[in-house]
């Protein structure tokens, strides 16, 4: 009984590991995404101050492309709202996978409980 | 959310970042307003990461600007000037927000740190300490001092207690006019315990002599003063005795202490301070006394015999009564040259040791009667004892005659009885019952003047209830 506890709760153990290091990825990357959004607001905002008289180029691996004024403030606003859409959807499977986690801990705290009164038995018994 | 200490530390990066980052604006929008001044400039045109060339830069007025993500705009340097501005702009608001929340956290890490001050007392917060010490050394020496003896305690004790007991010896001497009344409630309180304690000495120890109680407790009762050292030197020279005697220079002492104490009347001291032990005449147990309390009880006993009264207090160590059980210990017949306990103190002839006397009287009513009689002897026996044990000490090695005490002491099965003034310390042992009431005779006339005292009340009863008495 004891034994089959253990098992159990090292089992649970692990998702619970698997689980956070879910949800620690799932942070980083849109920690990411937020500093895309903030960078690509600037340069929406840059692009603003610009006239047609400037030429604009992207840069596509080494190779400065030249892209029109308005093409370029259409592709960063494109982006921008990519990159919004990027960060709901990370911050709702960040939810989710919080509530798994969370749910999956007062699992392990049940089964935790569970070993240690199987355990104080057996050594009653023994 | 890390603790505030990180926090803090991370918006300072952030914050540094930020600040270099603002430096080079700066330095870019110099150099963008003087950049557009010449049509060309000369340069050195670094090759690569060693190799310079010789150029010019032309098109001053032309800025390739990248705007972020990979975007680049050719501007105007004038343009490139607003860029620049409106990056300031951006990096001055990021920094205050750091700014802000490095505040907020500081005040929680600020926090911390005063707790941390507070508790490793560096700032201005002070723990406040009561030394209990004084307090305690107080309450010892006043009244008697009572030491809740350990066995396992005790021999490290006894180191510390040397000094201790000499000290308090000298502070009980000069408390001695304040804490009279406290010692005679004290005295209540171990005339109530020796009562005890008789009793079930009685039982199981009749050879031990209660001589040295009742020396330790009539020295108690004669200096009121000296009390409190009286008992601490009662406590100690019973223990010394016990455990026999071994420094001269601590029985020289204690005989001058006990030699105050002697002088009064052969008053039965108490000391219930170190009283399983003392008790156990013993030398082994006794060993685990207190030093002090054996230089107490070896100034005790040469005090006595110095004094030649039969006080009792004064008697060495062994005969120094500061339980009841030093009673029986003194009233210990010798049969045969062995040291037989009695079974009834009432029989017991008297000592030497007038000690025994006192405690026995304090210890049982019943035995008062008996134990006048016998304690007055037992004060000239232990005056006498002292007197040879004296003899002995002297002769002997101090420790040999100490040791030599003790095991007669703790033999002491009656050998306490002298008929005469003991030439030598074996006498004490050797001494037969015949000659206990020649002894007592004897001891008795000698007691007698010590009697006169009204504080000797030629009762048994309890020096302390006699002084008490007399007091009120």
């Amino acid at each position: 009984m004891a034994e089959a506890l253990q098992k159990k709760l090292k089992a649970e153990v692990d998702k619970f590991t698997l689980m956070q290091k879910d949800v620690s990825k799932s942070m980083s990357a849109r920690q990411k995404l937020e500093t895309q959004l903030a960078e690509n607001n600037i340069v929406k905002e840059e692009l603003d101050l610009l006239d047609t008289t400037n030429t604009v180029y992207k840069l596509i691996g080494p190779v400065l492309v030249k892209q029109d004024l308005e093409e370029a403030k259409a592709t960063v606003t494109k982006r921008l709202e990519y990159i919004n859409g990027e960060i709901q959807r990370y911050e709702s499977l960040l939810k989710d996978l919080e509530k798994k986690s969370d749910q999956h801990r007062e699992l392990l705290s049940s089964l935790q409980q569970e070993y240690q009164k199987a355990q104080g038995l057996a050594v009653g018994k023994v | 959310m890390s603790s505030p200490p990180n926090v803090v530390k991370d918006c300072e990066s952030r914050i540094l970042h930020w600040k270099k980052v603002s430096g080079d604006y700066e330095a870019l929008t110099e150099r963008l307003q003087t950049l557009p001044d010449q049509l060309s400039y000369d340069i050195t045109v670094p090759f690569g990461p060693l190799a310079f060339m010789p150029g010019k830069l032309v098109h001053t007025n032309e800025v390739t600007a990248l705007l972020g993500d990979n975007w680049f705009a050719k501007c105007s340097t004038k343009q490139a000037q607003k860029i620049v501005d409106h990056r300031m702009k951006y990096v001055k608001s990021e920094i205050s927000d750091l700014s802000k929340t490095m505040k907020n956290f500081e005040a929680r890490v600020g926090l911390v740190r005063d707790l941390e001050s507070i508790s490793s007392s560096k700032g201005d917060y002070v723990d406040i300490r009561e030394d209990t010490e004084n307090t305690s050394d107080i309450a010892v020496t006043k009244g008697k001092q009572r030491i809740a003896h350990k066995p396992n305690s005790k021999p490290k004790l006894d180191a510390v207690l040397d000094l201790k007991e000499e000290d308090e010896e000298k502070e009980g001497s000069r408390k001695c006019t304040t804490t009279e009344e406290e010692l005679w409630a004290r005295l209540d309180e171990l005339e109530k315990l020796e009562e005890l304690q008789d009793d079930h000495d009685r039982l199981s120890y009749n050879a031990n002599m209660n001589g040295e109680d009742t020396s330790s407790l009539s020295s108690e009762e004669e200096k009121e003063g000296d009390a409190a050292p009286a008992v601490n030197e009662l406590a100690h020279s019973e223990a010394r005795a016990s455990s026999g005697r071994k420094a001269e220079e601590a029985a020289a002492e204690e005989d001058d202490d006990e030699e105050e104490e002697g002088s009064c009347l052969p008053t039965i001291f108490f000391s219930h301070t170190i009283e399983p032990k003392k008790v156990r005449i013993n030398t082994g147990k006794n060993t685990m006394l207190k030093f002090s309390e054996r230089k107490e009880q070896k100034e005790h006993s040469k005090r006595k015999k110095k004094n030649g009264h039969s006080n009792g207090h004064s008697h060495h160590e062994l005969h120094k009564i500061t339980t009841p059980v030093d009673i029986y210990r003194l009233f210990v017949d010798v049969k045969n040259g062995e040291p037989v306990p009695r079974k009834s103190i009432l029989k017991s002839r008297s000592r030497e040791n007038s000690v025994c006397s006192d405690t026995s009287e304090s210890s049982a009513a019943d035995f008062e009667e008996g134990r006048r009689a016998v304690g007055r002897s037992f004060s000239h026996d232990e005056t006498t004892q002292s007197d040879t044990s004296d003899g002995v000490t002297e002769e002997e090695s101090p420790t040999a005659a100490l040791l030599h005490r003790a095991s007669r002491f703790e033999a002491f099965s009656g050998t306490v009885v002298e008929k005469e003034p003991m030439p030598s310390a074996v006498p004490y042992l050797t001494i037969s019952p015949p000659a206990l009431p020649t002894i007592l005779e004897r001891k008795q006339e000698e007691v007698a003047p010590d009697v006169a005292p009204p504080q000797q009340a030629p009762k048994r009863l309890s020096k302390f209830k006699a002084a008490r008495l007399q007091q009120n």
